[in-house]
């Protein structure tokens, strides 16, 4: 447990009526500089905020945008919705696969990129969409996944979650 | 009160109740899966769908309050249409694998579907695979491809038990129970998951592919593993008990189980089980042994006169066998030396008994000694439920460790068991000091030094006192309390009842068959034994050596015996003393009454054949009534529900005399760096089971962390040498943050070997050399 993690939870304490809500806040931060959550960390904000871990756990598989794996530097979301599947997702995805040389759910051996799926990303009119770091990229040519790569290297345009 | 309606049919019910609840009393019948009594609205499952007049969709049953004047309908097309979709949707990923699923036949899903659900699906895509026949534990296993996620068995554990071992992991199709990081979940509680769970996701693994509803039988039966008799359903095939459930009894029980009485069934059948006659270590024919025994009784008489044989009731026998060991040694052997076997010296009169309806009435509960967590787990669910329904519920506990717990917070007095007594008629005395044999109580022990302070004593009588509705478990260690507990109840005016948490399992019941249950009574037989002037044991169920806290008069009176005789189940310690071992019938394979200690009769029933040569009590003593040439009528009238009030036991008689003072304990040897203390635990109760082998541990005694630390003992426990008066041996022993520095715990009559030669215990040390296990 880092140091500092006791001040941000005490900060979310007094932000939200209770733990229970106090708790997703704390994922975030947490996530948001560790790049990940760990059994460690689920076991950590546990005690932090005095909840059953079992109950961490539940909330944190539940969300999909909070990473139980480590994950690359970029994560690359690719919209599997039925529109994006319907503009060529799944080939998006294969040439993603291949560019990467990681299977969906893999990250690849230099730690830059995490490729993942996502249920709809609700922009079906720009289909098929792709997030990178929670940035969208869309109306994009399933043959061409490069672009993708190439612009997303500018790191301060990032979102972060 | 609220009056509704429901399929045009009015009924009334108090304020809070749920429609399906309200439905129930009128015998309708809504579909559940989340939803049950004890845990209450979740509203997850959505199959308890019906349709209330004014309100404009369908409402689940289950979350929806009655309120005045409703008129809901639990029939009819839009209800039948909603129950239809709910049932599709849940079966969309269901392996539909009913022919090899344990619950086949015993399945919500099955039944539901049957009555309500669409004959086939529309969903032609692949089904989501996941985990089948996974581990939540050795004896729990999940399959979460059939799970519907109603989320019951996760709710138990956490909301109810209050140990958080379940979780649900993910997010919609993908979700699954689990455990928490995937580690075995180690609740002594787990089981009832399968009981609640409603189709066939959480199984049981001894009876995984074990049987099917149309090959079995289930028998009512009450558990007896501990003086809680549990009603329970045993299933059998083939003589062989195979399965434990538990029988919820509506409005009182809902049918929990500890793990140790749900998988502990299998003693019947065990390696240890004695199934052969041994008359002086020779196996012999049961009709060998037992027209021995029948000549060494004749022989005793013959020699020694009237009242030469006594006779020590103990193990898990009903009442009508007890009745009938003590008619046969009355009219038969002609001995009134008939005693019930006792491991702790107090006694409860009746007329203190309380029950369970007084835990789920209470503001206060106080633990004597006993940790219910360990000796009566149910007990513990029982309090949890109070706990629920009554934060406020004070809990105290008094005694040599830590009775309290993270489940069961409460405040602890730490005391020695000889001062336990003192303790209680000190803060009585502070606390309402001219109150009736308040002074007597206290008289001798004044000026005893407690190692608490005068403000917690009073404040202890006070809490006594004030508490509106009062209830105490006592493990009846300290024989002083019972004087102690009858001043007290005469001092409120308030409800106050007294559960005793001590064995054997049904002395009760015992005591009811005519057989004085207390100690006085088994310690003067033994006496005589010691004497001479009894010269013939006749033990049944009964380990002296094991059970006795005077070990040492156990052994004597044993050594002096002419004849020890020896009914038993498993192998007792008693054995270098036995000249005849009786394999005897038990639990499963008798039927009879068993007395709880809430003071409630029970039927168990008799669904086995007992192996080998093992025989009914009936049969033993009606073959030596026979070789004795005497027919001394079996089947006269006793029955144990005589002198009951419905199916509990008179609380009438037992009038208190006046008080008694409370004797001065002993000073303590203070030399002496260490304390043993015995307690209650379950899964130590001598009943071999190899079901719950791996639960089991050799490390079963106990020592606070600091000590464990010290003596190098690691996280599962660990060996050391205890220096003793007679010589060194090696204990297992594990950290307890309940108990107390420099203590030892050990499980009372534990089989463990080592637990018997404790005495005179100087030191633990830590040992060169750890054995590898």
């Amino acid at each position: 447990m880092k140091p500092e993690w006791n001040q941000w939870a005490r900060e979310f304490k007094e932000q939200y009526p209770g733990a229970n809500s106090a708790l997703m806040p704390l994922l975030h931060r947490i996530q948001a500089e560790e790049g990940w959550l760990s059994d460690e960390t689920i076991h950590d904000v546990a005690t932090l905020f005095d909840l059953p871990e079992s109950y961490v756990e539940s909330v944190a598989s539940f969300y999909s945008l909070f990473f139980r794996n480590q994950v690359g530097k970029k994560v690359v979301h690719v919209c599997v919705g039925l529109s994006c599947a319907l503009a060529g997702s799944d080939r998006l995805m294969e040439n993603l696969e291949h560019r990467l040389g990681i299977k969906e759910g893999q990250t690849t051996a230099d730690g830059e990129y995490t490729l993942l799926e996502a249920e709809c990303l609700a922009a079906c009119n720009q289909a098929p969409v792709v997030q990178v770091n929670l940035r969208y990229f869309e109306g994009l040519d399933p043959e061409r996944p490069d672009v993708l790569l190439e612009s997303s290297k500018s790191p301060e345009e990032e979102v972060k979650p | 009160m609220i009056r509704l309606t429901i399929d045009g049919q009015e009924v009334t019910v108090p304020e809070g109740t749920m429609i399906v609840d309200a439905a129930a009393r009128l015998g309708v019948d809504v579909p559940v899966y989340c939803y049950h009594q004890a845990l209450g609205p979740l509203g997850a499952c959505r199959m308890c769908l019906v349709q209330v007049e004014k309100m404009p969709k369908l409402v689940t049953g289950c979350t929806t309050a009655v309120t005045e004047g409703m008129v809901v309908h639990t029939k009819g097309g839009a209800v039948e249409k909603g129950r239809k979709g709910v049932l599709e949707f849940l079966l969309i990923n269901h392996p539909l694998d009913c022919p090899v699923c344990d619950k086949g036949g015993e399945c919500y899903l099955q039944d539901y579907t049957f009555e309500y659900g669409p004959g086939r699906g529309r969903f032609q895509e692949p089904k989501i695979q996941k985990v089948k026949n996974g581990p939540i534990n050795d004896l729990v296993l999940i399959d979460q491809e059939r799970c519907v996620l109603c989320q019951r068995c996760v709710r138990f554990m956490g909301d109810y038990v209050g140990e958080e071992q379940l979780l649900l992991e993910g997010r919609g199709v993908e979700t699954v129970v689990t455990t928490v990081d995937h580690q075995p979940a180690t609740s002594q509680f787990t089981g009832n998951v399968i009981d609640l769970c409603p189709v066939g996701a959480l199984l049981s693994a001894p009876y995984y592919h074990k049987g099917r509803p149309w090959n079995i039988d289930r028998h009512s039966t009450v558990c007896p593993h501990c003086p809680v008799g549990c009603s329970s359903l045993a299933t059998t095939r083939e003589s062989h008990i195979i399965r434990l459930e538990g029988r919820p009894v509506p409005d009182r029980d809902w049918g929990w189980l500890c793990d140790r009485g749900r998988f502990g069934y299998d003693f019947g059948y065990h390696a240890d089980r004695i199934a052969d006659s041994w008359v002086k270590e020779r196996a012999t024919s049961a009709a060998q042994a037992t027209r021995d025994v029948a000549e060494w009784m004749q022989q005793t008489n013959a020699q020694y006169g009237p009242g030469s044989i006594g006779f020590v009731m103990g193990g898990q026998f009903t009442a009508e066998e007890a009745h009938l060991i003590k008619k046969f040694a009355h009219d038969v052997a002609q001995s009134d030396n008939v005693a019930v076997m006792r491991n702790v010296r107090g006694y409860l009169p009746a007329a203190l008994n309380g029950t369970f309806q007084d835990l789920t009435e209470a503001d206060t509960v106080v633990f004597v000694g006993v940790d219910p967590y360990e000796a009566v787990p149910v007990v513990h669910l029982k309090l949890r439920d109070r706990l629920r329904h009554f934060s406020q519920l004070k809990v105290l506990g008094v005694g040599p460790r830590r009775l309290t717990r993270d489940t069961m917070p409460g405040r602890d007095y730490l005391v020695a068991s000889q001062d336990e007594a003192v303790f209680f008629a000190r803060a009585l005395a502070a606390a309402a000091k001219d109150g009736p044999g308040v002074q007597t109580l206290v008289d001798s022990v004044r000026d005893y030094v407690l190692p608490v302070s005068d403000a917690d004593i009073e404040a202890f009588g006070q809490a006594l006192l004030d508490a509106e509705h009062l209830s105490l478990l006592w493990d009846g260690e300290n024989a002083a309390m019972a004087e102690v507990l009858a001043v007290l109840a005469g001092l409120r005016e308030k409800p106050t009842a007294v559960l005793p948490t001590f064995g054997p399992v049904n002395w009760r019941g015992y005591e009811q068959a005519g057989i004085d249950p207390r100690y006085d009574n088994v310690e003067e037989l033994l006496n005589k034994t010691r004497t001479g002037e009894i010269r013939m044991l006749v033990l049944w169920g009964a380990d002296l050596t094991r059970d006795l806290p005077d070990r040492q008069l156990a052994e004597q009176a044993l050594a002096k015996a002419d004849y020890v005789v020896s009914a038993q189940v498993v192998p007792p310690l008693d054995m270098p003393y036995i000249d005849a071992l009786l394999p005897v019938a038990t639990w499963g394979e008798v039927e009879g009454t068993y007395v709880n200690m809430e003071g409630r009769l029970s039927i168990g029933a008799a669904g086995v054949q007992p192996p080998g040569q093992a025989r009914p009590t009936r049969t033993y003593v009606a073959n030596w009534g026979r070789l004795f040439r005497q027919d001394f009528g079996l089947d006269d009238e006793w029955d144990p529900f005589d002198s009951a009030q419905g199916d509990l036991i008179s609380r009438a008689g037992n009038n208190h005399g006046p008080a008694q003072a409370v004797p001065r304990p002993g000073t303590r040897d203070a030399s002496q760096e260490w304390t043993i203390i015995e307690g209650d635990w379950v899964m130590e109760n001598g009943m071999p089971s190899e079901i719950l082998e791996p639960r089991e541990t050799e490390f079963v005694a106990r020592v606070s962390p600091e000590d464990a630390a010290r003596l190098g003992i690691g996280e599962h426990g660990g060996y050391v040498e205890a220096q003793t008066a007679g010589g060194t041996v090696m204990i297992g022993v594990q950290a307890d943050p309940a108990i107390v520095e420099r203590t030892l715990w050990i499980p009372r009559g534990s089989r463990h070997d080592w637990a018997q030669h404790l005495e005179g215990l100087v030191k633990l040390t830590r040992p060169e050399e750890v054995p590898s296990v």
